[in-house]
């Protein structure tokens, strides 16, 4: 992953057990990581703020202290940068005073200059500190009103510290997708650690000193990175908050459905978070082989084009494939049990039939971070399944008196080079949105979209993994892409399951994978495809 | 034509105009129900049911202290759709509810609203009956009127084709049955002390010696509880029970044929407190005075009943003016109009005192009953029985209105009872009470060598 | 567990008409109340008199006001979260006025689902949410006239709350103008 010296290791599977004593139980723990991660694998929680898995550890908000036993007694350490050491004494709260005092006086510290604005906060709900002080604070406020605490913007969005000197912004806009407050930052540095280390493009620093630290761009420069709302996701409080959901939702009142983003073959993991049929928000899910904690800016707000421009359902009866040779696309987006759908349907129409998969998109570089560049998601799954690429059916666009595509918009990709299939006829494409070729074809076909289907899909890495329907379908009456084929095909699969024990068949790499056994964070395909 | 000129013609008069009784008990039902209504609301902490209005001009929306909303009601029923439910034996059913308001027209017939008049007519001494029907029998003959009444409950019971209605009209059977028994076991005692059958006998047994309630007071109590029992209302309304019957025998019906039912009941409340007010309080004796005292004084007599209404009219308007100053400190925002509506009582109190002071002034002074003649005719005995009668009448209606409160009062104040405990009470403790108050009775009044 | 042992009934009691007697007296004192003090009867002859409220009761809703008359509410969602009934809506948008950031732009309360426990005003951080109104009437012709909206919810006139200060501080009121300069600019 990272080089950087001080990225946290964090256990494994292979990880080798080690014992050590936590509040003088002996317990067997992970011994290849920190006491941090140790203590969160067998089941107890440390509070953190500046911690974060996939960064670089910082150890300066000093919230995870626990005692350890050392030469010199027993000693306060931050337990997110003490490595494990076989034997080693732990004192959690549970059997220390002073552990609980000292992150009590952390937390409460940590509080004195950050504001009570939690009721117009976008971070309540998900917010450290908050979970912080309902662990490990608990604290009574012991601060004058007139300062910090309730919210005193004044027209320069200026605020009051609690030593009442008048500082800051509390609206700073830090860049195009980002707006900071400066009272609600805690100084945690995860945000400059995630744009150094992860970003690599170092956009924001830590300026000023002591309690006037402040977190910045360079002057005249703005936070502007195809990843910077994960500035965001890392950010422990409200201070970093994306412009596109402020104010947008109670993250309480917001649904959450696991699935993956199907616009790059690296399929990352992310929640669709929804509340009454409409997405709001989507925010990466942490699958350490995929994409960790990370979700390109793309990804992130394609949502916002989800129910825009859609087609509507049709019946089925509305597509007639007439004589002659019938060309089957599959677009980037298809999932596995849609391109089983599709093989079905070829093999109901026999030789006359072609499988063809993919965009006409160019193929970019991985990035490193959540992105392998390939706009095809599921072009992994399409070569199990045998599918030509879609170049070649350009070239014998000719032979070709039917099109039938699937999610695949050949024209709104690329109009000069889909000419090539205004030779063919019968054009029927199956699409949720109303694009280019749907435009174009005979017959538009609305089916439903990948946020609101289930399925699966394999990724560029080889991993199976498992797309969960969000309900946020615009018209109960659309039906998912593998349903609509497998019904051309004369045989309706009802379920996800059914279609995929169908590209079981197909695949000799999922014969032995049922859809239940696939985990959340998908399962590696053994062997090559 | 021999039993035509058997009476002279005012004798023929008074004869038919004495069935005008055959309404008392329809009228009182138009007086109980309101009474019914308020006193329960009262009872209870209520105002009970006071808003329908009539609008008049000038004095706006007049409430009748919550008559009209009886009016309402019955106007309601009146015009509901009589329907009956599928199955049933029509014509029973249609039946049973006209028996027990037939007998209201019926009862009335044998009580005796007034003392005999007897007077000269043109030198003749006429004397006619108080009651209808002068029967000798005339206790049995109301207790038999009042028996059929129970076919018309059986009938309707039987009729609905409902086990409601079936279980009501059995308990409501039973129960009839078995208080008629302690009914007329406890009535046996003031028969015996009057040696009579004749209510008329019994009510003038009473004013020569003494009230039935104070020579029998236990028969007295006896009487009231089965004769409450017998109308069927609270605590004995098993028969109606709605916890468990829904509403008993009239359960499937509706509309006037449920009016019927309603009114029969209130009637036979009338009747029974009109039965009670004549075997135990003297029927229309008047308290302290006898019926010769009060002819003799007749012009004082009218006097002091013109007194009695004037006060009772003065009263009411203490009441109204009263509640009219209470009214205006308040901030209900319709006080106007009450206070409109106030007016117009107001008014007619007014009147009516006015009225009675003046009659009751003209009686003392002005009643000779030697100066009235009417085309050489002297009426002026005439005259004398007419006003006894008319004071008879109210003092008799006076004492019916206390018990009719009686039923009221019962009513809304003593839980139901179960129904064996209704059985237990009737046959175990009432008719036990009843026999031995006769046979102390009987032996008392043949030591004291009565008749 | 404790058994509460009933007095046994006297012969007396047990005898049931004296009893009842006893309670015939009852209800004729009653009886005679209605009669002849009408006036002290408890009902109320509703709705010519109107029952008198109490400043604690729970009645309609209202949303309280800044000096410069815009809603007090910040939209933080802590009533519709308190709510049982789930009847309040809200939806927050960005404030024009820099010294607040967060405004309501959507707050609808459905009054013919709420159950009236008081858990919002209860639950309202900046005080902005009150169920003082005293308005126990709801009679609207449909069902989306019992929702109120932010209009009903905040128009109301300081003169019916004289003795309340917050109140007095809304436009209208007789704090308003001191309220005012405390709150600064005005805001358009």
């Amino acid at each position: 992953m990272s080089n950087y010296y001080n990225m946290p290791k964090l256990p494994t599977e292979n990880s080798p057990k080690v014992e050590i004593f936590v509040d003088d139980r002996a317990v067997m723990v992970p011994g290849d990581t920190n006491l941090l991660e140790a203590l969160k694998a067998v089941g107890i929680e440390t509070p953190h703020v500046c911690y974060h898995p996939y960064l670089p550890v910082s150890g300066n908000c000093r919230q995870c202290l626990v005692e350890q036993e050392g030469p010199r007694g027993r000693m306060l350490v931050i337990s997110c940068y003490t490595p494990v050491t076989p034997g080693m004494k732990i004192y959690t709260p549970a059997s220390s005073a002073r552990v609980k005092n000292a992150r009590k006086a952390t937390q409460e510290f940590m509080l004195v200059n950050h504001p009570l604005d939690c009721p117009i906060c976008d971070k309540a709900g998900e917010c450290t500190l908050q979970e912080n002080y309902m662990e490990a604070g608990q604290n009574e406020g012991r601060l004058r009103p007139e300062y910090g605490k309730n919210y005193h913007g004044n027209p320069e969005h200026q605020f009051i510290d609690a030593k009442g000197q008048l500082r800051g912004g509390k609206h700073v806009d830090i860049g195009p997708r980002i707006l900071l407050d400066e009272e609600r930052c805690v100084q945690c540095d995860r945000c400059v650690r995630f744009m150094r280390s992860i970003a690599k493009d170092e956009q924001l620093q830590l300026a000023g000193r002591a309690d006037h630290t402040y977190i910045t761009t360079f002057p005249g420069e703005k936070l502007d990175h195809e990843y910077d709302l994960c500035v965001t996701d890392v950010c422990p409080t409200g201070a970093m908050t994306a412009k596109y959901f402020r104010f947008q939702k109670r993250v309480w009142l917001l649904a959450h459905t696991p699935t993956i983003s199907m616009d790059d073959s690296l399929g990352a993991n992310i929640w669709l978070d929804h509340a009454d049929g409409r997405i709001y928000r989507v925010m990466p899910r942490c699958n350490p082989e995929v994409n960790r904690s990370w979700l390109s800016n793309t990804s992130r707000l394609a949502f916002q084009q989800f129910d825009k421009n859609r087609l509507p359902a049709i019946d089925a009866s509305a597509i007639q494939i007439s004589g002659g040779k019938v060309a089957l696309v599959a677009g980037g987006a298809c999932t596995n049990e849609d391109l089983a759908a599709l093989k079905m349907l070829k093999d109901a129409l026999g030789d006359r039939a072609e499988l063809f998969g993919g965009s006409l998109l160019k193929v970019g570089a991985p990035d490193g971070i959540a992105k392998s560049g390939d706009p095809v998601a599921n072009r992994a799954g399409m070569q199990l399944m045998g599918f030509a690429d879609v170049a070649e059916l350009l070239k014998r666009a000719g032979e070709f008196s039917n099109l039938i595509t699937v999610n695949a918009d050949l024209y709104g990709e690329d109009a000069a080079a889909a000419k090539a299939l205004d030779k063919i006829s019968n054009r029927i494409a199956l699409s949720a949105f109303d694009d280019a070729t749907a435009k174009k074809a005979k017959v538009a076909f609305g089916i439903r979209h990948w946020s609101e289907v289930q399925g699966t899909m394999v990724n560029s890495l080889n991993i199976l993994q498992k797309l969960s329907a969000a309900p946020t379908c615009p018209d109960e009456k659309l039906a998912p892409a593998y349903e609509v084929i497998s019904t051309l095909a004369g045989n309706k699969f009802n379920s996800a399951c059914e279609a995929f024990m169908k590209a079981r068949e197909y695949v000799p790499a999922f014969a032995d994978i049922t859809y239940d056994a696939i985990k959340s964070t998908g399962k590696l395909l053994g062997g090559n495809a | 034509m021999d039993i035509i000129e058997s009476k002279t013609w005012i004798e023929w008069a008074i004869t038919i105009a004495k069935f005008a009784f055959c309404f008392v008990p329809v009228l009182y039902i138009l007086l109980l129900i309101p009474m019914e209504r308020r006193g329960a609301g009262f009872m209870q902490d209520r105002q009970g049911p006071n808003r329908s209005y009539i609008k008049i001009p000038y004095f706006g929306k007049i409430r009748l202290l919550g008559y009209v909303q009886n009016m309402c009601d019955g106007t309601k029923l009146f015009f509901k759709e009589m329907f009956a439910p599928a199955g049933v034996n029509k014509l029973l059913y249609y039946v049973a509810p006209a028996i027990p308001f037939a007998i209201v027209f019926l009862s009335p017939c044998v009580i005796p609203w007034f003392g005999p008049m007897i007077f000269d007519w043109g030198g003749e001494t006429v004397r006619i009956a108080g009651s209808i029907i002068d029967s000798d029998v005339g206790v049995l003959l109301l207790f038999g009127f009042s028996s059929i009444s129970a076919y018309g409950a059986m009938l309707a019971g039987w009729a609905s084709k409902s086990k409601y209605s079936f279980l009501g009209a059995l308990r409501t059977s039973s129960m009839t049955i078995s208080y008629e028994v302690c009914l007329g076991l406890s009535l046996m005692g003031i028969l015996l002390l009057a040696g009579s059958f004749n209510l008329t006998d019994i009510v003038q047994w009473q004013e020569n010696h003494v009230w039935g309630i104070v020579a029998q007071p236990v028969a007295f109590f006896c009487f009231l509880i089965a004769s409450i029992a017998e109308t069927g209302r609270a605590p004995f309304d098993v028969a109606e029970g709605e916890p468990e019957l829904v509403a008993g025998y009239h359960t499937e019906y509706g509309a006037m044929q449920f009016g019927l039912f309603y009114m029969g009941e209130y009637s036979h409340i009338c009747i029974n407190s009109f039965l009670i007010a004549t075997l135990f309080l003297g029927g229309y004796a008047v308290p302290f005075v006898t019926t010769e005292t009060m002819q003799e004084h007749m012009g004082g007599s009218l006097a002091i009943l013109c007194g009695v209404l004037a006060f009772i009219a003065l009263a009411f308007l203490h009441m109204i003016y009263r509640y009219s100053r209470k009214l205006k400190a308040t901030n209900l925002t319709n006080r106007f109009e009450i206070l409109k509506e106030y007016k117009l009582y107001k008014i007619v109190a007014w009147v009516a005192a006015a009225a009675f002071i003046a009659l009751g002034v003209c009686a003392w002074f002005f009643y000779n009953p030697e100066n009235f003649v009417v085309n050489g005719l002297a009426v002026g005995s005439f005259a004398t029985a007419v006003g006894t009668a008319l004071i008879h009448l109210l003092v008799l209606v006076a004492k019916s209105l206390i018990f009719c409160w009686v039923w009221i009062w019962v009513r809304w104040t003593l839980p139901r009872f179960r129904y064996d405990h209704v059985m237990h009470l009737g046959w175990k403790i009432i008719l036990n009470i009843a026999l031995i108050n006769l046979v102390v009775t009987a032996v008392i009044a043949k030591l004291l060598g009565g008749n | 567990m404790r058994v509460i042992k009933q007095k046994p009934m006297t012969v007396i009691e047990r005898l049931y008409i004296f009893e009842a007697i006893r309670g015939l007296w009852t209800t004729l004192k009653h009886a005679a109340r209605g009669l002849f003090r009408y006036e002290t009867l408890p009902t109320i002859s509703y709705p010519e008199g109107q029952p008198e409220i109490r400043n604690t009761y729970r009645a309609k809703h209202r949303l309280m006001l800044r000096p410069d008359g815009t809603p007090r509410c910040v939209a933080c969602g802590m009533c519709a979260a308190a709510c049982p009934a789930h009847c309040i809506f809200i939806e927050a948008t960005q404030s024009d006025d820099p010294r607040i950031e967060k405004r309501v732009m959507r707050f609808d309360i459905d009054h013919l689902t709420c159950v009236f426990c008081g858990l919002c005003a209860e639950a309202c951080p900046v005080d902005a949410l009150r169920m003082d109104t005293k308005q126990i009437i709801f009679e609207h012709r449909s069902r989306e006239d019992f929702v109120a909206h932010l209009y009903d919810l905040t128009n109301w006139d300081p003169k019916d709350y004289p003795n309340d200060e917050q109140s007095q501080m809304a436009p209208g009121g007789t704090k308003n103008a001191e309220a005012r300069k405390v709150w600064g600019m005005e805001v358009k």
